[in-house]
């Protein structure tokens, strides 16, 4: 007797068909505008004023505009004093920002959650819930005092400005000590036995072991410092200071504002440390805390 | 103690607590929302009736004696143009203009001031700052830099924004600058400014105080396709709203697209508006009057436009949506900024290839144009760095200079003597040759310029008018939109007297 069910692939149920196009789907709903933007980059003026979705071949006949690059950091302009297309300053100020933020917030993350984690002094858990009681603080709330805070040290316009305030993350910590605490107790009891010193510890095995909680740490800092925005325009003011984002915004209402295939051009290129940064770390994302060292 | 269960139970509660409170945050009330196209196109200022300028000869730059010492106190700021005579220069000045043009208009306006920081007799030195993209960043920098202490010496703003730094203490009366005999603007001057320009920056907030001076203006147009227009048996654009209805509901059915991209916003509000002999805000600026029978019958207009289909909604989100389309030739009609006018010859140019043209909005008899512009207002420091802000202003409102920010920018010189000779750049111009004709236009209708609403709380209403009103309107056929406006001049009234002067 024939059994249409039994055609399929035995893993083929229809539940896991669903679940797989629910999956498509949300993958193509996130892909979907970098693609656009990707896209976007490569037409001619005229494809974006017409909104032509595929002006290639085989639908259509134009080449892909990879100038658009070139243009694009052409148009931004140059560093007077460097004699460097600015996009490069942009970026390397970026790079200097979101570097110091994410050393910084790492290394105060570590020592904290430690702390937290590991060592027991009076009113621990309180001063741990005072950190967290921090969360509840609007951005908007602290903004004004903080940049009055940068004018009153004289950062304005410095890097200063841009990363010292950010060199602690209440979300960094929390992260990492949620991640210490799942530790084996055995592993630290093993090494103060030994003679090890809590920052001996720390150094040798907590944080070889914690590589996923310090890489995704890393990595949201990472991210979020590079897309931050009103900050740095808050705080910065000569066009060799700014970051990409804020040079992206200079861009968009200046040369770039009806260009939208050198914005779209721009803004990719801003993607791409991101992208180099997240292909460091993946690997680290999988690793489960397996690498407990504990035998017998 | 607390014991771990209990402990982190609290602890996740108290992080819900953070996010959803985070969350329901109020958010930061948005500044200025005008509509942009191109380059950002401004907010409008006061309407005032004037009469069409008079044509003058163009002035000399002003002349400046050099200060005599003098110990007479001045008041800060200075209230009659008597102290602003008396005020010497002890000592070198330095003023800072911050501003949000991009990086090659701040080269020529910096180039500008290095002209005026040689030959000023007073030691000023004037640098220009970008201090944001747009007029939204200066102003969330300026209110910061008010709250530390430290605002720039002067800045650009729109009316309304100048409004409200003004019922912080922050801003000056400019009055007694100009008209101090020594250091103010002559009678010739004065008169080579365009009124309507000029008096948009009084403010009935403040018993006519002027916040601010205009370096540059625009208004809003109506873009038309005229080789589409003349399909349809037309030859001229429409003046008036019933044939603007009927040539755009003709062409939305007989091609199938649409006649007129809205892209909704107060500005387009306001100008339908004035068109219809309405005003935003009341003569004495005590009250809003948007809900008015002129307000009733562009409310109404717009409900029948997208009701019979003779209309499509440009979603904000659509970055230049109108003017791609009207590019595409997907539209007859479009409303948006002069200073547009470049970036819609580059438009067509690259997509539909057809003649083109702008005119005024429709009227009801009566023209008006919504006139735009943020304007430089001066913040409170000290009477030298004040009266040094003010000669920078006034030189940068001299014709040289602004012939050559009209000429770089696109928006329109402050300067009726200025007018020919920026026309004559824009012929020369490959970007702006080819409109420069239309161009040309927008100074014969500088006469019939009204402005929306320079006082303090307007940005909230923009918002409201933008959300109660249009969008209403555009998406329901059977709104009431006499209770709508009714609704929405009771919240707005509400708005301004929270935001009245104390």
């Amino acid at each position: 007797m024939n059994n249409p069910r039994a055609q399929l692939p035995a893993r083929l149920d229809v539940g896991r068909i669903l679940i797989y196009a629910v999956l498509i789907l949300g993958a193509l709903i996130s892909v979907i505008p970098f693609l656009y933007m990707l896209l976007t980059s490569l037409k001619t003026y005229g494809s974006v004023v017409v909104d032509n979705f595929w002006p290639w071949p085989p639908f259509g006949t134009e080449a892909f505009q990879w100038s658009n690059y070139p243009l694009a950091i052409e148009t931004i302009g140059m560093d007077k004093n460097w004699h460097i297309p600015l996009f490069f300053r942009y970026l390397m100020n970026s790079v200097i920002m979101s570097g110091v933020i994410v050393v910084g917030t790492v290394v105060t993350s570590i020592l904290a959650a430690y702390t937290f984690a590991y060592i027991d002094i009076p009113g621990k858990n309180f001063f741990f819930i005072l950190v967290l009681a921090t969360l509840m603080i609007p951005n908007d709330l602290t903004l004004v005092p903080k940049v009055v805070m940068v004018y009153n040290f004289k950062w304005y316009n410095t890097y200063q400005a841009l990363t010292l305030p950010f060199l602690v993350s209440v979300f960094g910590i929390f992260l990492m000590r949620q991640f210490f605490m799942q530790i084996p107790r055995d592993l630290y009891d093993a090494a103060r036995i030994d003679g090890a010193s809590h920052l001996r510890y720390l150094a040798s095995v907590v944080v070889p072991i914690s590589q996923p909680a310090v890489m995704t740490v890393a990595l949201l800092n990472f991210i979020w410092s590079l897309d931050n925005f009103r900050w740095p325009l808050l705080v910065t003011r000569d066009e060799n200071m700014r970051v990409l984002a804020v040079g992206l915004q200079q861009f968009w209402v200046g040369d770039g504002s009806t260009q939208t295939q050198l914005l779209m051009a721009f803004a990719s290129m801003i993607v791409v440390p991101v992208l180099i940064f997240y292909f460091f770390t993946q690997k680290n994302f999988t690793e489960g805390i397996a690498k407990t060292g504990i035998k017998g | 103690m607390l014991s771990k269960k209990p402990l982190a139970k609290l602890i996740a509660v108290l992080v819900l607590f953070a996010v959803v409170l985070s969350a329901c945050a109020p958010a930061t009330p948005p500044p200025t929302q005008a509509p942009t196209t191109a380059p950002a196109a401004e907010e409008p200022a006061k309407p005032t009736a004037t009469t069409a300028p008079t044509a003058t000869s163009a002035p000399k730059p002003t002349a400046t004696t050099a200060p005599t010492a003098t110990a007479k106190p001045v008041s800060n700021p200075p209230t009659t143009a008597e102290e602003v005579d008396s005020i010497t220069f002890s000592k070198k000045t330095l003023v800072i203009y911050w501003h949000n043009r991009p990086q090659k208009d701040q080269d020529m306006l910096q180039s500008m001031l290095d002209e005026f920081n040689k030959t000023n007799p007073y030691g000023i030195t004037a640098t220009a700052e970008i201090a944001g993209a747009s007029y939204n960043d200066v102003y969330n920098k300026i209110n910061a830099s008010i709250q530390a202490g430290v605002p720039p010496s002067m800045a650009v703003a729109y009316q309304n924004q100048a409004a409200l730094y003004r019922t912080q203490d922050a801003v000056i009366d400019l009055t007694p600058f100009i008209k101090s005999k020594k250091y103010g603007l002559s009678e010739e001057d004065l008169k080579d400014y365009f009124p309507t320009f000029l008096a948009s920056d009084a403010n009935p907030q403040f018993k006519g105080e002027t916040l601010g001076f205009p370096t540059q203006r625009s208004m809003e147009v109506m873009y038309y396709n005229a080789d589409w227009l003349k399909q349809l048996g037309y030859d001229a654009p429409p003046t008036d709203w019933k044939t603007f209805e009927e040539i755009a509901c003709k062409a939305a059915q007989t091609s199938g697209k649409a006649g007129w991209a809205f892209k909704h916003d107060a500005s387009n509000f306001a100008s339908q508006i004035f068109s219809r002999g309405g005003r935003i805000l009341a003569e004495d600026g005590a009250s809003y009057a948007f809900n008015s029978q002129a307000g009733v019958d562009t409310l109404t207009f717009i409900q029948s436009m997208f009701a019979n289909k003779c209309a499509v909604e440009v979603p904000v989100s659509e970055r230049n949506g109108e003017q791609n389309r009207f590019a595409k030739g997907d539209v007859l009609f479009t409303f948006g900024s002069s200073s547009g006018l470049p970036f819609y010859q580059a438009a067509v140019a690259a997509g539909g290839k057809f003649k083109w043209d702008i005119a005024m909005l429709p009227n009801t008899g009566k023209p008006a144009v919504n006139l735009y512009g943020a304007s430089v207002s001066v913040f409170k420091t000290t009477p030298e760095q004040e009266l040094a802000s003010w000669l920078v202003i006034k030189f940068l409102g001299e014709k040289a200079q602004t012939v050559k920010w009209a000429s770089a920018t696109g928006y329109m010189p402050v300067r009726q003597s200025a007018k020919d000779e920026v026309i004559a750049n824009f012929k020369k111009d490959a970007k702006w040759g080819p409109v420069a004709d239309s161009y040309a236009k927008l100074f014969d209708w500088t006469q019939y310029a009204m402005v929306e609403s320079p006082v303090a709380g307007y940005d909230p209403v923009r918002a409201l008018i933008d959300t109660d009103l249009m969008s209403k309107v555009v998406t329901d056929p059977k709104a009431d939109v006499k209770a709508l406006l009714e609704a929405a001049a009771k919240k707005a009234d509400a708005i301004l007297k929270e935001n009245a002067p104390k």
